[in-house]
């Protein structure tokens, strides 16, 4: 069979299969439909899955899907770049349905199953069509049903917290949709069924003026909608509320088809303003910083997960950020690299960042709280999903032998090697010394989180009842985490052959780099052997031991307590743990740590019950969005006093209005 | 410059540490030969001249407790001889037991003694840990520290002298040689 | 051939002299101190002692606590056979990386923070807290420095950055920092203390006992004698091993013959030395409170900084 063929009917199959099986999810409410529906998602993502790994093997760079009729011409095709996306998104979908066939039965009682289902396959659809649909019109469109979808999900559990963050959420993702729009507005110049490829031709007679606003637009755009600082505000409070599954889709995916759509309109600007590089890379390491800190400090499992996750934005924005500049100070090679490692970076995101909140999912699940502090003890009560669990983290801590440690390795190696090359220029040097710099600063505290994370919530005593009597995970709810587990080994292992087959060279269209270039000094050094040298190193020290000493000479006795005995509430917890962080940056997190004493005597005020909160306040809702909230409930209060109910003034407010726009027009 | 006012007491400074031929021309010979034979004793027992120690208070009036500290100081030194004090039970080969065991760190004396791995040998310093002593049969004492966990080797004294401590650690190694 | 005997050597030296150094320094502070100190020799013989003893495991743990030594040693032999410490040019040395090696540097940490964790003392935690934040924070140091000697060496790999640049200078001073601060040395940690609440390192290890407390203290052995080595390496890297081959009076010598002697005489002469300069600074000043290693760190990281931009400025 012809694979063109093959790979276009398995991504239509995909895309309407997605919503068939929204559909039987919403009309059948019982286990069966419910067991059919995510069973048809996971399999029909599957497919689209396949196709678009077959479409990335093969040769065509170009593959039209088909098109939709009746006048609107919404084109679907798929190219080099999409296809990645679509790889991720069709990937992760089928592996979070797979693992909402167990887990939202659970939840029975919180969500409305039928349309939480029909909400979770028209996310996903959403998202397949965004990296679709190559006109603006589809584009906006597929847009839209994606954020309208995920905002159905955020408050799928209709507790209050939810609800708020949902609509937080609502309200950011329309004024990104609105920048979007006018964004598009100024590219194509009103013609809004303008295929994507035409606005690099459009994008050119643009005045400069325009070009400048249009791109500052769409940052904003895409950037909201991937949780770049500031605009980040809503993503921590939005992400975490949605049900486990829709957080790892969020998270690890929609975050990226937001990074897609933000690849995709900067290629259509061949000459943009060095400083529009600066800006992005500026957002992307704040970002960065900003999200590891709060990451560090977080003690709520999801939350702790979505701050990591604006880290990571952050960190593909500065490597976007870089080559942008690099590109427009003639420095190809370094641009490309850098395009490349973001594009590998966001594969490897989506892989470990989706397995995480799984694996939260599962967690939460069974200890039936987010926060840290109710857990503990979870590796020996649940030591498969642990040992996952270790392996995830310690992959989003970019800690060899796993993959997301090559990427950030060839970011750096590319660093130092363009110092030689540009050191002559010292802006292009400051930048990479803050390139440099706040990647090494950032590693090393998203190494913090991540331990904090998996120690607080895996090692020591449980600190809850229901943490006590936590069960491992099985079967279904297992499967994709073990499944994504595997795929960031393996990513660790294969690291180039992973960009041979996402074809970077096709990327970035010039045959400057390889993606051998992932083999950093020298050919001698390959990722699989350095794993290998490692559970070698290991392994040499596990036998000697053997070897010379009695394994079995071991007696179990309770951890050395110095005569009182210990429980859980002597434990470190994630507090405490993070408390050195919180000190040293103060400055910047500003955490308010109260002690209230509750007297037990009422004649010595020193026997008191102590309860210590500590209150993070983020500096950009402290003073960039409370202050805008407050100036918008002011000027509501305002105009509310010209809504007095009296037919004649509201006649002589439309009539003021029509020649106040006939003015204007004329 | 403090710096090298320091360094000049570090290099030149008084070597507090007699050496050998003062100390057996002096009344602290005993402490020296007792640190060769316990070295030795060391030696064959274990494989090698480490010994880790642990004290723990089990209820003593803190005499005990500065003699044990005299050990470390650089007169007596026991580091030289293959000795030295640990933080944690779970380091030690020896453990040092002070004071006649009150009611209140019973339980700690008791779960010391388990947390440490075998083979843990137990001496107890001072009076009251042999017997008893002054506090024998207070309603505030358990008894001697035999009476809460198996005791190889008494040192009596009300504070015994560091040098008869090292001499118990020896007699305490020389019942375990036996025995092996 | 040459290259795989040059890693060999490497690997049976450093591993062998580790608990040598670690004796060697306490011997140099207990002279210093007026007394006269355990053997050198005496490591050797406390981990075959606790090699032979029994094992008491904490009820409380999980499989962490049985993964971490295997894990924190196998780490630290990694970096005693890739790093060049007696021989440059060695087999693994491609694997020199500087990136790889401050990886793999915090993967040791990583895990020694988990098994302190692991049993739920508060001690474990405590050391803990402290290390991650020390190591987490000491990393980006350590980048910065090493990309200073990279661009220098036009490598970034350590295998061909040894050798010394007056350029350098603030940059060596950093390496040092960052290598008192891994090793958990004065003034950042003070590894003969016996108060659990002064303690970084030894809180985390307080729990385990026995085989796997010898492996814990030898892999703490083994990092001190490899970053101690590598910066001693840094200053002088004449006289190691290396692939060349010598002529002598018109004679072909074999290399590992001949330099190989001088080349393990060296390398114990270097660690005697630096052993030696580790007890003298650790006398002459005193550890810096928990809380004020802000201070430190933040002063670590300038000094970085500001000699890559030294360096950098050198280049143009």
């Amino acid at each position: 069979m012809d694979i063109t063929l093959l790979i276009q009917n398995g991504i239509i199959v995909s895309l309407i299969g997605t919503v068939f099986a929204g559909l039987i999810g919403l009309l059948f409410n019982n286990a069966t439909g419910r067991v059919l529906s995510y069973s048809l998602l996971a399999f029909v993502n599957a497919i689209g899955a396949v196709a678009s790994f077959l479409f990335l093997t093969g040769k065509e760079s170009v593959s039209v899907i088909g098109t939709i009729p009746f006048g609107f011409d919404v084109m679907f095709r798929l190219d080099i770049l999409s296809s990645i996306f679509l790889l991720i998104v069709t990937t992760i979908s089928a592996l979070c349905a797979m693992y909402a066939i167990v887990y939202v039965a659970k939840y029975e009682k919180v969500y409305h199953l039928p349309s939480l289902a029909m909400a979770t396959a028209l996310f996903i659809f959403g998202m397949q069509s965004v990296l679709l649909s190559m006109n603006i019109a589809g584009f906006m469109v597929s847009w839209e049903i994606m954020s309208v979808a995920s905002f159905f999900l955020v408050m799928a559990d209709k507790e209050k917290a939810s609800i708020k963050a949902a609509l937080f959420y609502l309200v950011m993702t329309h004024l990104g949709a609105g920048a979007l729009f006018a964004g598009f507005f100024l590219l194509s110049n009103g013609k809004l069924l303008a295929d994507l490829s035409s606005l690099a031709v459009t994008a050119q007679a643009l005045p400069p003026t325009s070009a400048i606003l249009a791109l500052l637009l769409f940052l904003f755009g895409f950037g909201s909608k991937a949780g770049l600082v500031p605009f980040h505000v809503w993503l921590p409070e939005a992400h975490p509320q949605a049900p486990s599954h829709i957080s790892a889709l969020m998270s690890g995916v929609m975050l990226k088809v937001a990074v897609y759509g933000f690849l995709r309109i900067i290629s259509a600007f061949p000459m943009m303003p060095s400083w529009f590089g600066i800006l992005v890379m500026v957002l992307g390491l704040l970002s960065a910083v900003f999200g590891v800190l709060y990451a560090v400090i977080e003690t709520d499992i999801k939350r702790t997960l979505a701050y990591s996750s604006i880290e990571n934005i952050g960190l593909i924005f500065t490597m976007i950020g870089l080559a942008l500049y690099a590109f427009n100070n003639q420095q190809p090679m370094l641009g490309e690299l850098c395009l490349i490692t973001a594009v590998f970076h966001s594969v490897v995101h989506a892989v470990f960042k989706s397995g995480l909140f799984l694996t939260a999912g599962a967690i939460v699940s069974e200890t039936h709280s987010r926060s840290l502090e109710a857990m503990g003890g979870l590796a020996k009560r649940m030591p498969i999903l642990s040992g996952s669990f270790l392996i995830l983290a310690l992959s989003a801590a970019a800690l060899p032998p796993f993959g997301v440690f090559y990427g950030e390795w060839v970011f750096l190696q590319s660093v130092v090697g363009a110092f030689f090359v540009v050191a002559t220029n010292p802006v292009f040097t400051g930048l990479l010394i803050a390139a440099l710099a706040g990647f090494a600063f950032v590693g090393g505290l998203a190494i913090f989180a991540m331990v904090k994370l998996f120690a607080i919530a895996c090692l020591g005593e449980p600190r809850t009842e229901q943490a006590a009597h936590a069960k491992d995970a099985k079967g279904l709810l297992l499967t994709p985490i073990i499944i994504l587990t595997g795929l960031i080994v393996l990513f660790g292992a294969f690291a180039p052959n992973l960009l041979s087959i996402l074809r970077a060279d096709g990327l970035v269209e010039t045959q400057g780099v390889s993606p051998m270039i992932l083999v950093p000094s020298g050919g001698s050094v390959t990722p699989m052997f350095l794993m290998g040298l490692l559970i070698l190193c290991v392994g040499l020290v596990w036998s000697l031991r053997r070897l010379f000493s009695n394994v079995k000479n071991e007696r179990p006795y309770h951890t050395w307590d110095c005569g009182q005995p210990i429980t859980s509430g002597m434990e470190y917890t994630a507090t405490a743990f993070s408390a050195p962080i919180r000190f040293f940056f103060r400055l910047v997190l500003r955490a308010k740590k109260t002690v209230i004493a509750t007297p037990l005597l009422a004649t010595n005020p020193w026997i008191a019950k102590r309860t210590m909160v500590v209150e993070t306040n983020t500096i950009f809702s402290q003073y960039m969005y409370e202050p805008i909230g407050k100036g918008m409930i002011w000027l509501s209060e305002k105009v509310r006093k010209i809504q007095n109910g009296s037919i004649q003034l509201y006649l002589a407010l439309i009539f003021i209005t029509l020649i106040v726009a006939l003015m204007i027009a004329l | 410059m403090y710096v090298f006012k320091l360094w000049k007491t570090l290099f030149f400074g008084a070597r507090v540490t007699e050496s050998k031929s003062e100390f057996l021309s002096s009344k602290d010979q005993e402490f020296e030969q007792v640190g060769e034979e316990v070295r030795e004793i060391v030696k064959r027992l274990y494989g090698g001249r480490s010994l880790r120690i642990r004290a723990v208070d089990g209820g003593s009036t803190n005499a005990e407790e500065l003699e044990l500290t005299a050990l470390n100081n650089a007169y007596y030194d026991i580091d030289r001889f293959g000795l030295s004090f640990v933080a944690s039970p779970r380091h030690a080969d020896v453990l040092f037991v002070t004071g006649p065991v009150t009611r209140n760190l019973e339980v700690a004396v008791k779960t010391t003694y388990e947390a440490a791995p075998q083979p843990c040998l137990v001496v107890a310093v001072g009076d009251g840990a042999c017997t008893g002593g002054i506090w024998k049969d207070s309603y505030a004492v358990v008894g001697p520290v035999e009476a809460v966990i198996p005791v190889h080797v008494r040192i009596p004294g009300d504070p015994p002298t560091p040098t008869e401590i090292l001499r118990g650690v020896l007699h305490a190694l020389q019942l375990q040689e036996q025995k092996v | 051939m040459n290259s795989i005997i040059i890693t060999i050597i490497q690997g049976l030296l450093v591993l062998g002299i580790a608990p040598f150094a670690m004796g060697l320094v306490r011997k140099f502070k207990a002279l210093m101190q007026g007394r006269k100190g355990a053997y050198p020799t005496l490591p050797y013989f406390t981990y075959a002692t606790m090699m032979k003893k029994e094992m008491v495991i904490s009820k409380s743990t999980s499989w962490v606590f049985r993964v971490v030594p295997f894990v924190v040693l196998g780490t630290t032999v990694f970096l005693a056979l890739v790093l060049p410490l007696v021989g440059m040019g060695g087999v693994l040395a491609p694997y020199a990386d500087f990136i790889v090696v401050s990886a793999v540097l915090a993967i040791g940490a990583v895990f020694l923070v988990l098994g302190g964790l692991d049993s739920a003392s508060a001690f474990g935690g405590m050391g803990s807290a402290r290390e991650m934040t020390i190591s987490s924070l000491v990393e980006p140091v350590m980048i910065v420095t090493l990309t200073a000697f990279a661009l220098v060496a036009g490598t970034t790999n350590i295998d061909g950055m040894l050798g010394m640049h007056p350029v350098l200078t603030l940059s060596f001073l950093s390496l040092i920092l960052v290598c008192l601060a891994e090793n958990a040395r004065y003034p950042v940690d003070n590894p003969a203390t016996h108060l659990e609440l002064t303690m970084v390192h030894e809180a985390m290890v307080l729990e385990y006992s026995g085989p796997y407390l010898a492996m814990l203290e030898y892999a703490s052995a083994l990092k001190l004698t490899v970053l101690s080595l590598l910066a001693a390496n840094m200053l002088f890297p004449s006289m190691m091993l290396s692939t060349s081959v010598w002529v002598y009076q018109g004679m072909v010598v074999p290399t590992i013959l001949l330099s190989g002697l001088i080349a393990v005489v060296m390398t114990v002469v270097k660690v005697v030395v630096m052993m030696f300069l580790l007890a003298l600074l650790e006398s002459s000043i005193a550890k810096m409170r928990f809380y004020r290693m802000q201070e430190y760190l933040s002063i670590a990281f300038f000094i970085a900084l500001a000699g890559l931009v030294i360096v950098l400025i050198n280049l143009v």
